[in-house]
């Protein structure tokens, strides 16, 4: 009995430095974080009073937060499914006997050594209709007159195709080990059982790789709902908000309308949020395993 | 005597070296010897004397535009140490560290360091479109009347900077920031595309439009691939500064509240309600279309970089009223009708007799939770001084200095002419800096203003836009206790 009270002690003196680390990144913040949202805290005020609930009222009640809340719901549904389709299709093509395999593999995973903010500057260059190679030359060459940042809808399809090719090779990458850790007996078997491809994909890659999907999926949600830099420097969240979703509104009360409080209102809003969609996939998962 | 069987001289051995090992150990008492004579030898050696006189004061700015401004300090990187530094310090009796960022980054980081008044810049970038205006009302900068007076600097004579820079960094009478460079409004246009289309630049907001419509017919038969106009349109706080100008010329005044009241006292008073669907209405609607009808169809995400880049390629005609984002492409643009062809115009005068605005200075302040205020008054003096200006406009060749003894110095004169520094001095002695309200809420209003106009200039109803400008402006200025 004693020597178990001194293991147990031993072990969490080992674990404690660790901990103690953890705690400081991770723990304190987010305890500081809720600290501010329920402060008045503003550049224009000397005073930092406690404000309650407030900042929450004033932010639910704005029409800014709800729009942005529609706009960041359109922005990760586009910018996850259509990378989690791309990123499956490059992979399923990629998992096969190529030419040139190795090459293309290498290629794929090239966009996710780019930093956003350097994808952000590229595409917005390329889109663009006054000096852009695609916006202003080919896209007229082909008779297609259109100014992809100044309209809202494109503004928005503009901002979602860059982040798909900033962060594709991601699911490409994930989704490449899930398939090669499927054991190619089992395609053998179907191919001589006369399974053709969509009947291999339905029956023996889906269902194998649900789980690696899913952890995709989740990474690439809370990735997507936290975009900020690519949006920033394409659009700055325009035409208007057209693409201003929660993390630009974030940034626009904090450091253009200085409201600290209300900031950090936003940030907890958006922590439970993230919190909300990881566990109803997982739940969703678990119920349909 | 030394044993004879083995054993016995392994066990003599092995109990010697455990002696010899315990004598040469060394013990806690012979370890706090040591160390109690180390450290009086090294207090009276008069080491640590000397390592405290030698931790200087050190003064910390913070600012954008790395290697472009103060290169004589900085030099041309911004990194560099150069004699005029040293020769500063000395003089200030500092060390002079500054921190450069890309501008979004630096406000960030003003912002972060005042609100949490820790005072880690000393010196720190404003800028007369709402930082003088939020932290001068919140008191988090240093009113710098009361160190002209108590601690006069040689580097700077508020008497030769032009009032109206001055003005643009009061509240209330109170001065908080000094201008760096700055600018007026005006009319950047292409001689040779006006001269070949019989055109003069506009002295109304009507000769504009109409200007303008020329040039677009023509531009269409002609197919010249150009767009008749450039201004700015993205979402934010950017195009409020332009847009704003047309709101003055149209309405006469700064048409934001009712009767017009452009300070906080002064609207809280009146209980004065935000009038976006009144006579601000005129002259958003004017920029909005402008921008629409003549601008480039992607304006609507459109800043100063824009702007640089269309005048810089020859694709705009006009620039309005921000001029200023002009002069990079003049003197560096490849094409040659770009640098020999633009010239600079007044602004043209609205239906109420006033001109279009458009004013900024990049100022500095000192934070009021610096702990260096003496030498960080000094540094700013100097960095905003006419010695600094002197430098700035002979590296740069640009006309945006603070000071009339500047303005008319040989590398200006030389690279841009007497007339046109003329007009460009007369931009500014007849700007109005109050063009726009000055109170706490300004950058948020500012913000919500701009990204209005570019939802507006992308295709939305203005009358819907406007709605909903009035509305939110009406809660904020609620919100903000205004109407109690």
């Amino acid at each position: 009995m004693a020597v178990g009270v001194r293991q147990r002690w031993e072990r969490a003196t080992m674990l404690a430095p660790g901990l103690l680390a953890l705690a400081g990144v991770t723990l304190f913040p987010g305890i500081y974080l809720l600290y501010m949202s329920v402060m008045g805290w503003t550049a224009f005020s000397p005073v930092v009073r406690f404000a309650g609930v407030d900042n929450f009222r004033t932010l639910l009640r704005s029409a800014s937060f709800w729009e942005a809340a529609g706009t960041t719901l359109l922005f990760v549904t586009l910018s996850t499914g259509l990378s989690l389709l791309l990123g499956l299709a490059l992979a399923l093509a990629l998992n096969e006997d190529l030419r040139g395999r190795g090459a293309m593999r290498t290629l794929l995973t090239l966009p996710l050594i780019v930093p956003p903010v350097v994808a952000g500057f590229g595409w917005k260059f390329l889109l663009s209709s006054d000096v852009g190679v695609i916006g202003a030359f080919l896209l007229p060459l082909a008779g297609i007159r259109v100014a992809p940042m100044g309209d809202p809808q494109l503004a928005m399809a503009s901002v979602v195709l860059a982040d798909i090719w900033s962060k594709t090779s991601f699911m490409f990458l994930i989704t490449l080990a899930g398939l090669q850790a499927i054991p190619p007996f089992l395609y053998e078997a179907a191919r001589i059982d006369g399974a053709g491809f969509w009947a291999q994909l339905r029956l023996i890659t889906l269902p194998l790789l649900k789980g690696v999907l899913i952890i995709a999926v989740i990474l690439r949600v809370l990735d997507a709902i936290n975009t900020f830099d690519v949006i920033f420097v394409m659009t700055q969240g325009g035409p208007g908000t057209a693409t201003a979703t929660f993390s630009i509104l974030g940034w626009k009360i904090g450091f253009t309308y200085f409201d600290l409080g209300q900031a950090a209102a936003l940030a907890v809003l958006m922590m439970v949020g993230a919190v909300f969609a990881t566990n109803v996939l997982i739940r969703r998962t678990r119920l349909a395993g | 005597m030394a044993s004879e069987k083995p054993e016995a001289r392994e066990t003599e051995r092995v109990q010697r070296a455990t002696a010899e090992a315990g004598n040469s150990k060394v013990t806690r008492r012979t370890f706090l010897k040591v160390s109690a004579g180390a450290a009086g030898a090294l207090a009276l050696s008069g080491v640590p004397r000397i390592a405290f006189a030698q931790r200087r004061k050190s003064v910390r700015i913070i600012a954008f535009a790395q290697g472009f401004a103060w290169p004589e300090l900085f030099g041309s990187k911004g990194t560099e140490k150069t004699d005029a530094l040293r020769g500063l310090e000395k003089e200030v009796g500092a060390d002079i560290a500054i921190e450069w960022g890309d501008e979004s980054a630096v406000r960030q980081k003003v912002l972060a360091d005042l609100i949490s008044r820790t005072g880690r810049y000393d010196v720190i970038l404003l800028g007369s479109d709402g930082a003088v205006q939020t932290y001068g009302f919140g008191g988090l900068l240093e009113p710098l009347d009361r160190w002209m007076t108590r601690s006069p600097s040689p580097y700077v004579s508020l008497k030769d900077v032009y009032p109206k820079y001055l003005d643009a960094n009061r509240i209330e009478g109170v001065l908080y920031g000094l201008p760096y460079y700055s600018f007026g409004p005006g009319v950047m246009y292409r001689r040779d595309i006006f001269r070949k289309y019989g055109l003069t630049p506009p002295r109304t907001t009507d000769q504009f439009e109409s200007i303008l419509k020329t040039l677009k017919e023509n531009f269409k038969k002609e197919k010249i691939d150009m767009f008749p106009v450039t201004m700015r349109g993205a979402p934010g706080e950017e195009p409020s500064l332009d847009l704003l100008g047309f709101v003055y010329a149209y309405a006469g005044y700064a048409a934001w509240f009712e009767g017009g009241p452009t300070t906080a006292e002064a609207i809280r008073r009146k209980k004065a309600k935000p009038i976006f669907t009144g006579d601000f209405r005129k002259g958003f609607t004017a920029f909005v279309e402008t921008l629409k009808n003549y601008g480039s169809p992607a304006a609507s995400t459109h800043t100063w970089v824009d702007m640089l880049t269309l005048w810089e390629q020859g694709k705009a005609a006009v620039m309005i009223p921000s001029a200023i984002n002009a002069y990079p492409a003049r003197l560096g643009s490849k094409i040659e009708a770009v640098r020999k062809e633009s010239r600079l115009a007044s602004s043209p005068v609205g239906p109420s007799g006033k001109r279009i605005q458009s004013f900024w200075t990049f100022s500095l302040g000192l934070n009021r939770f610096s702990k260096k205020k003496e030498e960080a008054w000094h540094v700013l003096a100097y960095l905003t001084g006419k010695k600094a200006m002197e430098e700035f406009s002979s590296r740069t060749k640009f006309p945006w200095v603070t000071m009339k003894s500047v303005l008319y110095t040989k590398p200006l004169i030389d690279t841009w002419g007497r007339e046109e520094l003329a007009v460009w001095e007369d931009a500014i002695v007849q700007s109005d800096p109050y063009y726009f309200p000055y109170f706490p809420e300004l950058n948020e209003f500012m913000d919500k203003i701009g990204t209005a106009a570019s939802r507006a200039i992308a295709g939305a109803k203005v009358a819907d836009v406007l709605n909903d400008l009035q509305t939110w402006g009406y809660e904020r200025m609620y919100r903000g206790g205004y109407y109690r």
